[in-house]
């Protein structure tokens, strides 16, 4: 029971207030806050760097079962013979299934969880803009894709630069480190921006997530029968039986969810890719390979793909229906 | 002092005029913003807060104006809308606390007024619960919660009662009458419900089509012209009636032993012919008040008018 001194009526709150601006940072750290809470999301933020754990795994053993040759004074033709910074497109592109995955679960219901339970009218009642709005959102599901990316390589990194400094992982690319940075934000940017906007349009998070993988999977078909494309051309080649293939083909490959970032990430690392380990020839082994697609049409386009949906996003915002 | 005044102001959803060059003034206290469904209440609500742009008109809340200072405003108004709203995945707490978070308070302090809020709306027991699993009236009382948290200067209210059993009706008209009397804060409720808006309200102000009908308070809108008054009498007494009549009253009467009685001349000389009448005709009196009719009749009266509103003067700095 209540002390009969104790005032339990209402009092108003005078304690202090921010400036109303800047609102996107409490919507930022919130959607954080959710989505790390979902056991989901560390389960497929530590299979999404499977790929790296396969290398170092592969790495060590191939390390520690040439002794013999180390002790001989020779390089190991293994390490002699790879491409450092395309070990970091492989882990990249090898990545992409999972990433989509994290931005299904962290971005399919960000706006569309909110407009079935109208929580826009709560957003847009405090003073806090569509823009704060949108912004917050896109930066909780973007950091949370970019450090699930940057970590594993980060982490691959600083190995190599320990331990295979000798097999030219710093000489072979001196800035490799700032293409990476550059390289890891590339998938939360873009499932982030598109994610949101296909988010926006509907009010259940699970029918934006399913038009999200339709609109995915089917780039991935699509992608995958043009990479089919570019092998038989290369093998017709080789055998000289044809010509490559030709550069619509090579171009086309790229777009998708997965190959316009795929693409961005080598006009970062400026690279073309090549196999984990390359064939007797060494460095720069191509075959099978699609080459570095042009930067001025796959970075406006990455970027106006962002843009346009960020802009759907910020157009469907609304804390009323306005009939026409 | 007015804490929101609103000039000719129209608002228009594509060629649908739902506010038609309103204007009002809303004093300090607890308003009532009465209209039926779709007379523009709801929609004159989020013009206030920036969520509609009027088409032409000006209005300016606490002072600052809507369409240029529409961050300010919401940081000083709390807004309890109709529809069910919260934010999916979180607790009571959680979501109060952000609520607060989003108006600007530092995060302890969100934190710690969030749980003073919810124990003051009832919900301290249920604070840890998701809000999706909440009752109808719960969710009524969070919504309140959330747009209490931050201490604004002015609440709005839409529909606070929608969807709640007679005992959470209780309730929650009781919550609003207490933080709208003597506790700093202004009220606005917008409801159709006549009975909540006399229980909690001082002052109405009746919306009709976009168009404002009457404003003033709920006293003055109760007047009956010629102001009669009612007396109730021990028993029907035909020669009390008769003697007044003589006197140059007209006398109705409305129900059972009561008889309302209109004179012409002061109501203190009327007070004193009906007694001396009642003395001189045996007629016991039990009751003797001023006529008044009810708020429905008042209402129905001001939404069938088609002449300017009938409403007395908004008297800004009166209470009822």
């Amino acid at each position: 029971m209540a002390s009969p001194i104790a005032d339990l009526t209402y009092r108003n709150y005078d304690g202090p207030l921010e400036p109303p601006v800047n609102r996107w940072w409490a919507i930022a750290k919130m959607s954080m806050r959710l989505s790390i809470k979902k056991k989901g999301f560390w389960v497929w933020s530590v299979i999404s760097a499977y790929w790296y754990l396969i290398l170092l795994a592969v790495f060590y053993f191939v390390d520690s079962g040439s002794q013999a040759v180390a002790a001989s004074g020779q390089q190991n033709p293994f390490f002699k013979n790879i491409v450092w910074k395309d070990q970091f497109l492989n882990g990249f592109a090898t990545a992409q299934l999972l990433m989509f995955v994290l931005a299904l679960m962290l971005g399919s219901g960000a706006i569309a969880n909110d407009n079935r339970a109208n929580a826009l009218l709560v957003y847009l009642s405090k003073p806090c803009s569509k823009l704060d709005y949108v912004i917050g959102k896109w930066l909780g599901i973007f950091v949370l894709i970019s450090l699930v990316s940057a970590v594993p390589s980060l982490i691959f990194y600083g190995y190599c630069l320990l331990s295979y400094r000798s097999y030219g992982f710093v000489s072979q690319d001196p800035w490799l480190i700032f293409r990476l940075l550059g390289m890891v934000l590339i998938p939360g940017f873009f499932h982030a921006s598109v994610s949101l906007g296909i988010s926006s349009l509907f009010q259940q998070g699970r029918l934006a997530g399913a038009t999200y993988a339709a609109f995915y999977f089917f780039g991935l078909f699509f992608t995958k029968a043009m990479q089919s494309i570019v092998a038989v051309s290369d093998m017709n080649m080789a055998t000289g039986s044809g010509g490559g293939a030709p550069d619509i083909v090579k171009n086309l490959y790229y777009c998708s969810v997965d190959g316009i970032q795929i693409a961005l990430a080598k006009i970062f690392l400026h690279t073309d890719g090549s196999p984990l380990i390359s064939p007797p020839g060494g460095i720069g082994a191509k075959f099978g390979v699609v080459p570095m697609p042009s930067f001025w049409i796959f970075v406006p386009a990455y970027f106006g793909i962002c843009a346009l949906f960020m802009i759907l996003a910020w157009s469907r915002i609304r804390a009323v229906e306005v009939v026409g | 002092m007015t804490i929101a005044s609103v000039h000719n102001l129209v608002v228009r959803y594509g060629h649908f005029t739902a506010l038609n060059g309103l204007s009002c003034e809303i004093p300090e206290g607890c308003t009532g913003l009465l209209g039926p469904n779709g007379a523009g209440k709801t929609t004159l609500l989020k013009t206030i807060l920036g969520f509609v742009k009027p088409v032409s008109g000006s209005a300016s809340i606490l002072g600052l104006d809507i369409v240029e200072a529409g961050n300010a405003i919401r940081q000083k108004v709390g807004l309890m809308p109709e529809q069910d709203c919260h934010i999916p995945g979180m607790t009571a707490v959680q979501f109060v606390a952000y609520a607060g978070e989003l108006a600007g308070m530092p995060a302890s302090q969100a934190l710690r007024r969030a749980h003073e809020v919810l124990d003051y709306c009832g919900l301290g027991e249920a604070r840890y619960r998701n809000v999706e699993t909440y009752s109808t009236g719960m969710k009524q009382r969070i919504k309140l919660a959330q747009a209490l948290v931050h201490g604004p200067k002015l609440l709005l209210l839409d529909e606070p009662t929608n969807g709640l059993d007679p005992a959470g009706r209780e309730d929650m008209l009781e919550l609003v009458r207490s933080v709208s009397h003597g506790k700093g804060l202004n009220v606005l409720v917008s409801s159709h419900l006549l009975p909540d808006i006399e229980r909690v309200c001082d002052r109405v102000i009746v919306v009709m089509k976009g168009e404002l009908k009457a404003q003033g308070t709920i006293k003055d809108l109760k007047k009956i012209e010629g102001q009669p008054i009612d007396i109730e009498l021990r028993e029907l007494c035909p020669g009390f009636v008769s003697a007044l009549q003589s006197k140059g009253a007209s006398v109705m009467l409305p129900k059972r032993t009561t008889y309302r009685i209109q004179m012409p001349g002061l109501p203190e000389d009327a007070a004193q012919i009906v007694m001396q009448v009642a003395k001189d005709s045996g007629a016991q009196i039990r009751g003797f008040v001023q006529a008044e009719r009810s708020l429905e009749d008042a209402f129905m009266d001001a939404i069938s008018s088609v002449s300017p509103p009938i409403a007395s003067s908004p008297n800004p700095g009166g209470n009822a």
